[in-house]
């Protein structure tokens, strides 16, 4: 006769444990989808910085750019250059 | 009792298949309609665009890149003072009052306002907290370097669905790896509209586009581009194109033409403007022709460089024609080397007759002339060789020095790149591999597509047109000290049945440093009107842009 209601006492704890212990899970991740949106956002923020620094870079590193800015500062093309090492001949005269 | 039993079991049967038809309805034959219904009660399905795959020149640059922009869009009927709304939106808008107030007026929840807006117009209306207006991102084709190359990546245009479409050049060629393909995701949340963590799908199906990593220098192409314009412009001529190769590979290091229009704009551009006329138009190629010609009579052992010419002594007649030099001089007794220097038309049409006219289709087939080169860019076009017993023999005297026959630019360049690569003809390619978006790169191998002359021959050629670049008409224009293989032209262009005196296709095609060339470049000059000849034209800039590359590749003179 005692076994069975300590069988269901230790059920019953089960039970009430199992719960309590799902109702904090449960409220401990209620949050997460809010966490989630602010992570996505701030992932989209980056990504948008991203592309709008690489767009910068692309539009200031082109060569269309440089050499117009080159031209204003004043640069000018080199007409001559200068060759340290000149590659000596196959065969040599004696 | 039995009957009693049976009717309660009749009656229960029926209900069974009456709820058994009932679930078979709902389950099977409107399946489909209620799991989309199901779906849209917890959540919605959206499709993903696949991210464009970027085109990079040999550098890592991206020539063709993806800038953010933004979809402006309304709903009316959150707007109260739709007029002064309107005009608040119409000056950062760029949009008339009118358009926009009638878009105001509209009795819908959605309408879109403007697409491809920029960043900087987006952060001026946002702070304004004008009501009913949104923004949804978007991406559009940015390319950095603006005209430079256009003609060679094409643009990226809509499609009869709206979708984002390649045309022309790369863009049109490679559109599928560039496009990659859209996905679906399902965003499912719960009731106050909060996405559900372990429910949400992000790109599935998705697939973003592959990058192209191209042959193409920028620098060399920059080069190229600026040096053809000004070249252009200082020959009063109505256009031009040319190619640098890398005739080892076939790699095409840089391509141009003008006049060009801004891929970013394409629209404001009329259509003509669009192709490529390097792929897409034929012309007689006149002198740059003659080494093809010379070499295949090398090649066959019909000629050697010190064979002399028998019939260069005056014009030559044939059918009825007269077959003159473009001087008006001759030199009796020429030898191979001389007809080549002084570009001599009856010079050439005695290595014709010489030749015959099996061989010279023969060799025609395996230079590739009539074929197609099988160049990575849409829209290339091929001018089909006359039948055998179509050919008379003033067609033959023209052909030989590159007059009757209508050939593309890159079939020239492809059929010279044997001249400078020992014999071997590559196929033109722009792209030098495909990289996904997983970082793994396909490299596309160099091809041959046949050997038309030997090696040997081709050095002895080589060596006639480094003779014609130092002794010929246009050895004024030179740089000194390198050795450069090269011959002009000066094609006349046939107009209704009979050829235009005064207006010429100027060119010029060569390679250096001649002994082991780095690269192959064909300049024609469309129509100059401040000279008709090659060698005061094109030869010109062919020679500005050598030395460039010359200078660039940090190769120093050798004499």
């Amino acid at each position: 006769m005692k076994r069975p209601v300590f069988l269901i006492i230790v059920i019953l704890l089960i039970i009430v444990a199992l719960a309590v212990v799902r109702v904090g899970f449960e409220n401990s991740i209620s949050t997460t989808g809010i966490e989630l949106v602010n992570l996505q956002s701030q992932i989209k923020t980056y990504k948008k910085q991203n592309a709008l620094l690489k767009e910068q870079y692309l539009e200031t590193s082109s060569l269309t750019n440089l050499s117009s800015k080159a031209k204003k500062l004043g640069y000018v093309e080199s007409k001559s250059q200068l060759y340290l090492s000149i590659p000596l001949p196959l065969a040599l005269k004696q | 009792m039995s009957w009693r039993y049976r009717f309660t079991l009749l009656i229960f049967l029926s209900l069974f298949i009456l709820v058994l038809t009932r679930l078979f309805y709902w389950q099977v034959v409107r399946a489909s309609e209620l799991a989309v219904l199901g779906k849209d009660q917890y959540g919605r399905q959206m499709t993903l665009t696949a991210t464009r795959g970027e085109i990079k020149t040999s550098d890592g640059f991206e020539i063709a890149a993806n800038k953010l922009s933004y979809l402006v869009f309304t709903n009316p009927k959150e707007i109260k003072d739709k007029k002064q709304q309107a005009e608040q939106m119409s000056p950062l808008l760029e949009m008339d009052e009118a358009s926009l107030s009638a878009l105001f007026t509209l009795d819908r929840f959605w309408v879109p306002l403007k697409r491809g807006v920029e960043n900087k117009v987006k952060d001026k209306i946002e702070p304004l907290k004008l009501p009913g207006i949104g923004f949804e991102d978007q991406t559009v084709r940015f390319y950095p370097e603006a005209s430079l190359a256009a003609k060679l990546l094409g643009f990226v245009g809509k499609d009869e669905n709206g979708e984002d479409k390649g045309y022309f050049g790369l863009e049109g060629y490679y559109d599928r790896q560039l496009r990659g393909k859209a996905g679906l995701a399902m965003v499912i949340h719960d009731a106050s509209g909060r996405p559900i963590l372990s429910k949400m799908s992000d790109d599935f199906g998705k697939i973003d586009g592959r990058d192209l990593i191209l042959h193409v220098d920028r620098t060399i192409q920059f080069m190229l581009d600026s040096e053809l314009k000004k070249g252009i412009e200082e020959y009063g001529a109505a256009g031009g194109m040319a190619a640098v190769m890398n005739p080892k590979t076939g790699g095409i290091l840089a391509l141009s033409s003008f006049p060009t229009y801004d891929p970013r704009h394409y629209q404001e551009y009329t259509d003509t403007l669009y192709k490529n006329p390097f792929i897409t138009d034929t012309y007689e190629p006149g002198s740059t022709f003659k080494p093809i010609i010379m070499s295949s009579a090398l090649d066959a052992g019909l000629v050697r460089p010190d064979t002399q010419c028998t019939s260069c002594d005056g014009p030559v007649s044939i059918g009825g024609y007269e077959i003159q030099t473009w001087n008006g001089k001759y030199n009796p007794n020429s030898t191979m080397i001389d007809v080549i220097q002084h570009s001599d038309n009856t010079g050439m049409v005695f290595v014709g007759r010489l030749l015959g006219l099996d061989r010279m289709i023969s060799y025609f087939q395996k230079f590739g002339i009539g074929e197609m080169t099988g160049i990575d860019l849409q829209g290339e076009v091929v001018a089909n060789m006359r039948p055998k017993e179509d050919w008379y023999p003033i067609d033959l005297a023209t052909a030989s020095f590159g007059q009757g026959i209508t050939i593309t630019p890159i079939e020239l360049l492809t059929a010279f790149s044997a001249i400078a690569n020992d014999g071997h003809r590559m196929e033109p390619h722009v792209v030098q591999s495909i990289q996904t978006p997983d970082g793994q790169k396909r490299e596309i191998s160099p091809k041959v597509l046949g050997s038309p002359i030997s090696s040997k021959t081709a050095k002895v050629m080589t060596e006639m047109l480094v003779n014609a670049v130092d002794n010929g008409e246009a050895k004024w224009a030179k740089p000194k000290g390198y050795r450069i293989a090269g011959k002009t032209g000066t094609a006349q262009i046939p107009v209704a049945g009979h050829y235009d005196a005064n207006k010429t296709i100027a060119s010029f095609i060569g390679f250096a440093p001649a002994d082991d060339p780095k690269f192959l470049m064909l300049v024609v000059i469309d129509r100059p009107s401040t000279s008709i000849y090659g060698a005061e034209t094109a030869a010109p800039v062919f020679f500005r842009v050598a030395k460039k590359i010359l200078t660039y590749y940090g190769i120093p003179p050798s004499e």
